[in-house]
């Protein structure tokens, strides 16, 4: 209880210490993300519970600029069309108050094969914690968070020696523990529509 | 008649004032004007996850950290008021920048860039095979989203995390604090 206490009293300490421009409210591994409702490219509501796979579902943030995005436009694509037959669906969203409705239309029509939601004052990401471009939310069926992070360990795509979003999506589907649940990547940072 | 030659006198004047002008814009424009092939970029040393952990511990004073790259727009746009700041707070506070751009760009792009925004702070180039691991070891508010500055107090502490293009103001600000003299202890 004492030593609780003491923990408890470090990490208020770091953290008042700290000055961190951007909260970010990580949704955590094992929560339930809440059903939410946003235009389509075509200004059609649609949600979460309408969107979702038979067997889990993938929020991915995207942008129309961002190189890194654009670097992976081609595996996302490739790993969407993949697990959409084996019942997990995904679902784009774009959060950049600096990409118009036009912009996101035109480059999501080229780019992919599943919807794009525009997240217009990025409330979602604030919800969810979304920071970068591209970042991933596994969601199971029940929509309970299995895996955050990034596609793979490789932006360029030319070594990816760790899929990260393909295996935690094997180890789901075969009923066994995913390892890794949370990972990092460099990516183009969400431009929110209210910066400070 | 006096006038006549008064504008003679003067034509011949300026004719020879600008031959002077041109050659001497000639003689001056080509020791100023950078050969393509000579032209000095600044060094951008390459790092990977170990020294990464080494380059962010302040050596004496408040350090200074830029994550950014090349390709990123807003770390693009914010550097000019870097540089200021670099030479604002020189002697007082640290400054690095670390560039998560592409290894080939080492040479290129990166130190180009540098050299266009005439940064003379530390550069680095960060290369690793696991980047969750570096950004993880880190231990920031961060999971990877470019541009990152973050202010460190000598004692190693992060003292201001900022995900995102700077606001010059508020990172003035935090830089300042970092520096206030800390308060005195009670005599006991």
């Amino acid at each position: 209880m004492k030593r609780t206490a003491v923990l408890s009293s470090i990490i208020l300490a770091i953290f008042a210490f700290v000055s961190i421009a951007v909260v970010s409210a990580d949704v955590a591994i094992g929560a339930k993300v809440d059903n939410f409702t946003l235009p389509d490219t075509s200004g059609k509501q649609q949600t979460l519970g309408e969107l979702k796979g038979t067997n889990g579902t993938v929020i991915v943030f995207l942008s129309a600029q961002c190189p890194v995005v654009k670097a992976y436009n081609g595996r996302i694509n490739e790993i969407a069309a993949e697990y959409q037959a084996k019942g997990i669906n995904f679902i784009g969203i774009n959060s950049n108050a600096t990409e118009d409705d036009a912009w996101v239309k035109s480059h999501a029509t080229e780019n992919y094969k599943f919807p794009m939601l525009k997240d217009k004052g990025n409330k979602l990401a604030d919800k969810l914690g979304a920071t970068t471009t591209p970042e991933i939310y596994y969601l199971d069926k029940d929509n309970v968070l299995l895996y955050h992070g990034a596609v793979d360990n490789d932006r360029s795509g030319k070594t990816v020696t760790e899929p990260y979003l393909k295996t935690a999506f094997d180890a789901s589907l075969s009923g066994k523990k995913i390892e890794k649940t949370n990972t990092n990547a460099v990516g183009c940072s969400i431009k929110r529509a209210v910066v400070e | 008649m006096k006038i006549r030659e008064f504008n003679r006198g003067g034509v011949c004047f300026a004719a020879v004032i600008s031959i002077v002008l041109v050659l001497t814009a000639s003689i001056f424009g080509q020791a100023v004007k950078p050969s393509k092939g000579k032209t000095k970029l600044p060094e951008v040393k390459q790092i990977d996850a170990v020294a990464l952990k080494e380059v962010v511990k302040p050596s004496g004073r408040p350090l200074l950290v830029n994550f950014w790259a090349t390709w990123c727009e807003p770390c693009r746009e914010e550097f000019p008021d870097l540089v200021k700041f670099a030479g604002e707070y020189k002697g007082r506070v640290d400054f690095i920048t670390i560039s998560l751009d592409d290894l080939a760009e080492i040479k290129r792009d990166v130190p180009a860039f540098l050299a266009s925004m005439k940064a003379e702070m530390p550069a680095f180039l960060l290369k690793t095979p696991d980047e969750d691991a570096a950004i993880t070891s880190l231990a920031l508010p961060w999971r990877g989203a470019l541009p990152l500055s973050v202010v460190y107090r000598e004692n190693g502490e992060a003292a201001y995390v900022r995900p995102g293009k700077i606001v010059p103001a508020t990172l003035k600000a935090e830089l300042e604090k970092v520096l206030a003299p800390k308060p005195a202890e009670p005599a006991q």
